[in-house]
């Protein structure tokens, strides 16, 4: 029999092979193989010609000479192109039905992705695997360290040119007692700290401020944020910026970076006039006739870039409880100069705020420090609790603001008659309420109230 | 479509290719990687001019051009001395700088050296001794010229006796200075723990004293301008130094901060004596020689002003000559 066409395939009916039809007396196994749902499997010939149908829609080089309808002869051609509901007419499954084996093809959405996919051109496959490769890398990449380690590169994320100092263990030795508090405080403050420089990619150095015979010269006691200053410089030789904190500090905000919160737009936040905000009152610019304009400017050059220390004021003048120096000869200069002997045998009497004090003393009169100091906004980097600078009421300048989502807290000076603990857990707890992800508010906001609801206890998830 | 046979070839191919619709070099596969490679280009491009790349970078300062290249600086008292003496002074300091004026071919003092003066009485001292002016009228003189590379400081009991040296040659040249400096030198004789720094090199000092026998000498200094330098005076003019009522005022604040502040010592060489500063006598220096740049009289001054004017008369005269045999 020589064949108009060759043999192919037809969807959803397997092989149009005339061998497989031809009226051989057998056109089905005589005994289907019980298959798993208890039923025998036959050939789609077979139930066809069982269901009384006229046999297979193959009239061309069919045999069998029986009288057919116009359906029963179209009867597939038609049913193929309908839309199909089910894998399970894939003609691969015939084969494999009624082995007895578990079939993933029964999987219904499995199967029809698999009819998707088998119906997909290849080029749209390969779209689709590269997609799916894109979203698959940008999944492990901030799941993994890898995101880390961008971020602390200094090309990509630029989180190496940061380190944080902390001071922790203030006062600590022989001063005084640590309690269960100030261990308390001490931990919550290093874990905030020890957070945000993981997620940023920063450095991080906790600086032992207990009190300590450290140097020969007895005057310098307790002036020792200068030297560990000078000590991280050295340290992290790729540092360009660095940050430091008192341990009554917290982080409130970890999702801000430096950069983005800071650096990057350095020159829209910084102001250089004091005269913006000066609770000292120190006349600026200075006008002695022997300095060069730019001394005299009150801007300095006026580009943010010359910035070597950036610090804020609070109510009283300078605060150092959080302030940025940048690596420069500049600074390197400062550190030097910041204490004197000669400065500290005139003024230890009257500088209760040591450090503090001697760079409000430089300041006000050396015009090489004015140049290179910039001033960044209180709440922008060292956001006050309502217990500091309490004199004159809440000032918007100086307290935090829940609303506004202030960076960072420092509780300065509470542990003058302040409880520092109590101040520090309700900022921790308000910093994590405030950063709460979903599945944080779904089980808080959700499971917890409506198990409260429902049995009447709280919850804690 | 099918067609029983493919359409036949010409049996005579064209001596030439046909002209396709595109140019030739843009196939579509070379379109794919000429994207590709411009993705990448553009990828790179963002990576090493990212905004956070050059942001932090430090603002560049021009340096000094160097016009004029060196300035004379000297603080006259004129409530002491009289005036005579102080003209023969300011022409020894003018006729120094207007000799290294006068470019070869050239008529004018273009590039040439300045000579500053200032007054004792001119800055407000806050109280301090009038010998602090010295320092201030330093940080005055860079004001004015904020272009000079060099200042030099000569006190007024002083002469500049050889006009043919250079400051940039005859001191701070980075190779003469190398030779010129004294490393791992006691700042404060005789026995200061603290000595000069071994690795420094000629080309980072910017500032060079002399030492006499009674420590550092604040007559005559060279200072290379730069942001250093403003530094390093303004921090010696600072208040707290002049309120301290130092026994020499501002030539023990130096020796305070040469001590304390290795910031000033990095940058600070001493050189002998005779290189800028030598003395008229012997008893408390080095003693001045024929062919060296200057001489101060230094003790002079602790008599008082007839003393120098008498002192200085054979000087006066030897300069004068020496300036027009040059």
């Amino acid at each position: 029999m020589s064949l108009s066409r060759s043999p192919s395939p037809v969807p959803g009916g397997g092989w149009a092979s005339p061998g497989l039809n031809m009226a051989s007396g057998r056109s089905s196994p005589t005994r289907g193989f019980t298959g798993s749902n208890g039923t025998p499997v036959m050939w789609e010939s077979s139930r066809l010609k069982r269901n009384g149908a006229a046999g297979p829609g193959y009239p061309s080089f069919s045999t069998q000479k029986t009288q057919r309808g116009f359906f029963s002869r179209h009867m597939r051609r038609l049913s193929t192109t309908l839309p199909r509901f089910g894998a399970n007419t894939n003609y691969a499954d015939k084969e494999k039905l009624g082995r007895g084996r578990w079939s993933i093809h029964n999987v219904p959405l499995l199967g029809r992705i698999r009819a998707i996919m088998a119906r997909m051109g290849r080029k749209m496959k390969i779209r689709l695997l590269i997609l799916f490769f894109l979203l698959l890398s940008i999944i492990i990449f901030y799941n993994s360290p890898l995101i880390y380690y961008w971020r602390r590169t200094p090309w990509l994320g630029g989180g190496q040119k940061f380190v944080i100092i902390l001071g922790a263990n203030v006062g600590g030795g022989v001063m005084e007692w640590k309690g269960a508090r100030e261990w308390a405080i001490e931990r919550d403050s290093v874990r905030n700290k020890k957070k945000y420089v993981k997620n940023w990619g920063y450095d991080l150095e906790i600086v032992d401020m207990s009190t300590k015979k450290r140097y020969a010269h007895e005057w310098r006691e307790s002036w020792e944020k200068v030297d560990f200053v000078r000590t991280a410089l050295r340290k992290y030789p790729r540092a360009e910026w660095i940050w430091w904190l008192d341990l009554n500090t917290f982080i409130m905000e970890p999702t801000y970076s430096l950069q983005d919160h800071i650096f990057n737009t350095l020159d829209k936040h910084v102001y250089r006039d004091i005269n913006d905000y000066n609770p000292l009152n120190i006349s600026h610019p200075l006008t002695d006739a022997y300095l060069d304009p730019e001394s005299l400017s009150p801007v300095g050059d006026g580009d943010a870039r010359s910035v070597n220390l950036l610090l804020s004021q609070d109510c009283a003048g300078f605060n150092l409880g959080s302030f940025f120096v940048r690596r420069s000869d500049w600074t390197d200069r400062l550190l030097d100069l910041w204490w004197d002997p000669v400065a500290y045998e005139q003024k230890h009497m009257e500088w209760a705020h040591k450090e503090q004090d001697a760079l409000e003393q430089l300041y006000t009169s050396q015009a090489w420090i004015r140049k290179h100091t910039g001033f960044l906004p209180q709440r922008m980097i060292n956001s006050f609790p309502t217990g500091a600078c309490a004199d004159n009421g809440n000032d918007t300048r100086i307290h935090y603001a829940q609303a506004d989502r202030d960076f960072v807290v420092n509780m300065a000076g509470c542990e003058w008659g302040r409880d520092c603990w109590g101040e520090m857990y309700n900022f921790r707890e308000l910093s994590y309420y405030l950063n709460r992800m979903y599945w944080e508010i779904f089980k808080e906001d959700f499971v917890a109230v409506l198990w409260f609801k429902l049995t009447g206890q709280k919850v804690k998830l | 479509m099918h067609f029983a046979y493919p359409p036949r070839k010409a049996s005579n191919p064209r001596p030439y290719l046909p002209r396709t619709s595109r140019l030739p070099g843009l196939r579509r596969s070379r379109l794919k990687v000429i994207a590709l490679a411009g993705l990448a280009f553009l990828a790179l491009v963002y990576l090493v001019a990212r905004p956070s790349g050059g942001r932090h970078g430090a603002a560049g300062r021009r340096p000094p051009s160097g016009s004029p290249p060196a300035v004379v600086v000297t603080v006259l008292d004129e409530k002491l001395y009289s005036t005579g003496y102080l003209d023969a002074v300011r022409e020894n300091r003018v006729q120094y700088a207007e000799k290294h004026g006068m470019l070869p071919g050239c008529a004018g003092a273009v590039g040439g050296y300045k000579a500053f003066f200032a007054n004792v009485g001119d800055y407000d001292l806050d109280g301090a001794p009038g010998s602090w002016t010295s320092v201030v009228a330093m940080r005055h003189a860079l004001t004015t010229f904020p272009d000079c590379r060099y200042v030099w400081f000569l006190d007024q009991n002083a002469f500049i006796m050889n006009p043919k040296l250079k400051i940039e040659d005859h001191v701070m040249k980075a190779s003469k200075l190398d030779g010129l400096m004294k490393k791992e030198f006691p700042v404060v004789p005789p026995d200061s723990i603290i000595k000069t720094f071994s690795h420094l090199k000629g080309k980072d000092v910017d500032v060079v004293f002399t030492q006499d026998k009674d420590g550092l000498s604040t007559g005559s200094f060279v200072l290379r301008n730069g942001e250093w330098a403003k530094f390093f005076l303004e921090t010696w003019f600072g208040p707290i130094y002049r309120a301290y009522n130092f026994q020499k005022a501002e030539t023990h604040a130096l020796e305070h901060i040469v001590q304390w502040h290795p910031t000033v010592l990095a940058k600070l060489a001493i050189v002998d004596q005779d290189v800028i500063n030598a003395y008229s006598k012997k008893t408390n220096g080095v003693e001045y020689k024929d062919g060296d740049i200057a001489v101060r009289l230094a003790e002079c001054a602790a008599v008082g002003p007839e003393a120098c004017e008498a002192e200085a008369q054979s000087f006066v005269q030897q300069w004068r000559k020496a300036f027009r045999n040059s």
